[in-house]
């Protein structure tokens, strides 16, 4: 292996911190759906990094399991935005507050 | 105790009146003028069923084991180590010749005396249950399964004297008798926790094998006795927890009869004779009870003299009688008390039976001022009343003089001197206030028709006269023409002649009488005559009762039975009216003692809960916690931000939390 | 060595991208962009089979579905205006203690890097893909993935399931409340 492990953990970690910084940033809610995809990605990539290094395939198997719940999300994700825009048009988290206590 | 086997019988006796009951509490409304056969018909099984069973009771087991008597079947295993049984002795076999066989003469009373009764069904389930519950109370082979009796039968007792239940008057005597009967259960609970500390079980045969191992410590079976007579107490009407017995007048006749004679208040001489042993140990128990039951049959005795209700005359009575009894198993004459209650039986359910006739005869009239000059009118009821009166004087050759006579001297035998004194003094006193009564209500002139105020009688409508009766539900129920036919009510009573007559000739003969044959297996030597332990013989003590009896005859014929005496009845029954005692009238003041030691205590302490604690303890805790609650409402609606972005960032925050823990502790 | 460093730069800043664009469907492409480098990395990495998935299910599925989702909320409507993107001022210390954090994550990984392990489990050699019986290789991943995996596998399959049908039941035609009521109240 020729480069480190810590080299691939720490891009996983900036990609994690990139995703988490555009969720808690960003108002539109696609792009906050984009950036955690961005992390889900993060992690993906930790897990391949590590599998790798353990020389395991669990890693590998997880990753794939972790794609899948992401698409799942990103469906359901979609699905409620496409709704909350329907009923009140706007694209903005901000504004759907219903659940304020 | 007893031979172990199967008896399919005793549950025959224990639980046809039982059944009875259910039926008839079940169908009432259905049967009607039917549940009245009915319940007869229960007892009377009960009855027959018991006669089937003498020969299983009186049974002695194999040579070398003169204690074991009798029958005894185990029905179930409780809890490992305390199996529950029925025990058939002879000394259940006379208590429950007496609970169904005077008990199946007073069902059959009733069914003349109730007829017309809006209640008539629920009267003969509850009357059932009453017996059943006693029947419980005697053939219980242990501690648990006689306070379960002894509870029933407290509630049967509040049903019967709360019968009449629209009158406040019997609401309330049914309640206190109820109230004063949990006592007394309270008081046998305790001794059975002393048992089951002691010898571990309890059954009456543990039990009293511990007294004769010396298993109980010091004190322990003293306090085991005391409290096991703080029921006997309540149930029968001992001083101080007598107060509920004339309260109990309130129900109707024939449950006077039935809670006197046949059951209730002679429960507590039962436990006392069932539980000879531990009072044969413990000499201090033995004076307790003795020293109350003279007590008590004195103060009954004293209190009888100042009564004008008929049926509270009796009431006191019985509770004089009761005291006798009590002392005569107190000292330690077992057969003499037994006897006592099993003669008692007769001539006090024949008394309260004839009571019922001459009131049902007077349209519910109860004050003897209001009677007089009945024997023309009622010849029979003046004979039966005449014959038990002179038996529970113990007039010879009645069955009241054997029994009271047994008792009597027995204390001076045992050595009670004292006691023997009040025996023979309350004997005086019993004949002056029955013969009272008889003179008042037989002799002379019919003072019906009299205003009850020159009678003496200043609140007729609370004085349990006429005028207050008018709203009586008997009468509502019935009017007079429909009265049922009169031999309904004169038979039992005719019959009970022969026990009030006859039931003491059971005891003549000393050793060798059929009483003392009965009952010595049971109580082995304890009951063996002692010669020479009294000053005089037992035939001079009789003669000195029988003086002194007629003596008190004599003073109550001068004071109401003599032709002058009679001439000015009207006035003198008003000046004794008015000049009676306080003391007497106000029954020795027990009621206001209890109400002021216990009941206004008592009271004070619930309105100090339902005023301090209950609203600022209990309520401000409630209080307090809804406040705190909406007071977390409020503090954990604020992080409810209802913004997407917030929550995320709250997540990420979360993770960086692990991360620096992980950071800082090591994941090691 | 030097291809990693590319794909680490070519990951970060399309991530950066991703983050920052105007319009989502620039978002949508630095994401491809950003995919499809991890994809190159998953391959430097043995894992073959990832890589191809990250490519399909990734770029092919998961980015057309943003992409339809931004057609068909841009178009008839008015255009996309996203606001400046603030916080609310609480939530600043909190964001600046999630970052400094994830620094701190970085710094500790970089501190002791033999920290991750580098035990040989597997008793596979690395060799060149596609081969059984070598690391990472599709063969020996599916062997896996229907031996000692199953169950995880059908739970995935049971969470997918579940996601379309709430998916339907939630932007399906059936509308308990319509657009117009809402908007008058």
């Amino acid at each position: 292996m020729s480069v480190a492990l810590a080299n691939y953990i720490a891009l996983s970690a900036v990609i994690f911190m990139i995703g988490a910084a555009g969720v808690v940033l960003r108002r539109n809610p696609l792009v906050m759906l984009m950036a955690i995809e961005l992390m889900w990605n993060a992690a993906n990539l930790a897990f391949v990094a590590y599998a790798r290094a353990s020389m395991n395939n669990a890693g590998h198997i997880f990753a794939f399991l972790v794609i899948t719940v992401a698409a799942a999300e990103a469906a359901i994700g979609l699905a409620i935005v496409v709704i909350v825009f329907r009923r009140a048009e706007f694209v903005d988290v901000d504004e759907v507050s219903v659940l304020k206590g | 105790m007893g031979i172990e086997g199967q008896y399919p019988l005793l549950f025959l006796i224990w639980l046809a009146p039982f059944a009875g009951a259910i039926v008839i509490w079940a169908l009432g409304p259905k049967l009607k003028s039917w549940s009245g056969p009915i319940g007869c018909a229960a007892i009377g099984v009960s009855f027959v069923a018991t006669l089937a069973s003498w020969a299983d009771a009186v049974r002695s087991g194999p040579a070398g084991a003169t204690t074991v008597v009798g029958a005894h079947q185990t029905m179930v295993t409780w809890i490992k180590g305390f199996a529950l049984g029925l025990l058939w002795d002879p000394l259940t076999l006379v208590w429950t010749l007496i609970i169904t066989g005077v008990g199946f003469l007073i069902h059959f009373y009733s069914m003349g005396y109730m007829h017309g009764d809006r209640g008539y069904p629920r009267f003969f389930a509850y009357m059932n249950f009453f017996v059943f519950a006693m029947l419980t109370l005697v053939l219980a082979d242990n501690f648990v399964v006689l306070l379960v009796g002894w509870g029933l039968v407290g509630l049967a007792s509040f049903f019967l004297i709360g019968f009449w239940f629209e009158r406040p008057s019997a609401v309330a005597a049914a309640t206190k008798a109820f109230v004063m009967n949990v006592v007394g259960d309270v008081g046998i609970l305790f001794a059975i926790f002393i048992l089951v500390a002691v010898v571990g079980s309890v059954s009456f045969a543990d039990a009293f094998a511990g007294v004769q191992a010396h298993a109980y410590n010091g004190q322990l079976l003293f306090i085991a006795c005391a409290a096991l007579f703080v029921g006997c107490a309540a149930k029968s009407a001992q001083v101080p927890l007598h107060s509920w017995l004339p309260d109990a007048m309130e129900g109707p006749t024939p449950v006077s009869a039935l809670i006197h004679a046949a059951t209730m208040v002679t429960a507590g001489v039962y436990l006392i004779a069932r539980c000879w042993p531990m009072w044969q140990g413990s000499a201090d128990a033995r004076e307790l009870v003795g020293v109350i039951g003279g007590l008590t049959a004195l103060l009954g005795a004293i209190l009888g003299i100042g009564q004008w209700d008929i049926k509270r005359i009796l009431a006191y009575s019985t509770m004089s009688q009761i005291g006798y009894m009590i002392m005569g198993v107190g000292v330690g004459a077992y057969d003499g008390g037994v006897l006592h209650f099993f003669t008692h039986a007769f001539f006090k359910a024949q008394l309260f039976l004839t009571a019922g006739i001459v009131i049902h005869a007077l349209h519910n009239e109860q004050d003897v001022r209001r009677m007089g000059g009945l024997r023309a009118r009622e010849p029979f009821a003046f004979w039966s009343m005449l014959v038990a009166t002179l038996s529970i004087c113990g007039f010879p050759p009645l069955a009241g003089f054997f029994s009271k006579d047994a008792v009597v001297y027995e204390t001076l035998v045992k050595g009670h001197p004292v006691l023997y004194a009040i025996g023979v003094l309350t004997a005086g006193i019993t004949a002056y206030y029955m013969f009272r009564m008889v003179f008042i209500t037989f002799f002379g002139t019919y003072r019906g028709e009299i205003d009850p105020s020159s009678l003496g009688i200043r609140h007729p409508e609370l004085a349990g006269t006429s005028a207050g009766l008018l709203k009586h539900p008997h009468d509502e129920a019935a009017p007079h023409e429909e009265h049922a036919p009169a031999w309904l009510m004169t038979a039992p009573v005719a019959v009970l002649f022969v026990g009030t007559i006859f039931a003491g000739f059971l005891d003549l003969g000393g050793t060798n009488s059929f009483w003392y044959g009965l009952l010595q297996p049971v109580f082995g030597a304890t009951i063996a005559p002692v010669e020479g332990a009294a000053p005089f013989s037992e035939l001079a003590s009789s003669a000195l009762v029988f003086i002194v009896v007629l003596a008190g005859i004599g003073l109550a014929y001068l004071r109401y039975g003599s032709t002058a005496a009679l001439r000015d009845s009207v006035a003198r029954l008003r000046n004794e009216s008015i000049r009676m005692f306080p003391l007497l009238t106000n029954a020795f003041y027990f009621d206001a003692a209890i109400d002021a030691l216990f009941v206004r205590p008592s009271r004070a302490f619930g309105t100090f809960f339902g005023v301090v604690v209950d609203p600022l303890v209990i309520d401000g805790a409630v209080r307090e916690a809804r406040v705190s609650a909406l007071w977390l409402g409020h503090l954990f609606r604020s992080f409810q931000t209802g913004l997407v972005r917030a929550y995320a960032l709250t997540i990420v925050f979360g993770a960086a939390a692990f991360i620096v823990y992980y950071a800082v502790v090591g994941a090691h | 060595m030097i291809l990693f460093w590319f794909l680490a730069l070519a990951v970060v800043a399309s991530a950066v991208f991703v983050v920052t664009a105007k319009r989502p469907v620039y978002s949508v492409v630095g994401l491809l962009a950003n995919f499809a480098a991890l994809a190159i990395m998953y391959l430097t990495l043995s894992a073959e089979f990832l890589a191809v998935i990250q490519i399909i299910v990734y770029s092919g599925a998961i980015l057309m579905l943003f992409l339809f989702v931004i057609a068909l909320l841009s178009s008839g409507v008015r255009p996309f205006s996203v606001g400046p993107d603030r916080l609310p001022r609480v939530l600043v210390p909190l964001s600046l203690f999630g970052i400094v954090a994830l620094g701190g994550l970085l710094f500790v990984i970089a501190l002791n890097p033999s920290a991750a392990g580098t035990s040989n489990a597997s008793g596979a050699p690395l060799g060149p893909p596609g081969q059984a019986n070598v690391f990472g290789s599709v063969a020996d991943f599916g062997k896996v993935l229907f031996t000692t995996y199953l169950l995880p596998f059908e739970a995935t399959a049971f969470i997918l399931m579940i996601a379309v049908i709430g998916v339907i039941a939630l932007a399906g035609d059936v509308d308990p409340i319509p657009p117009k009521a809402r908007r008058r109240k």
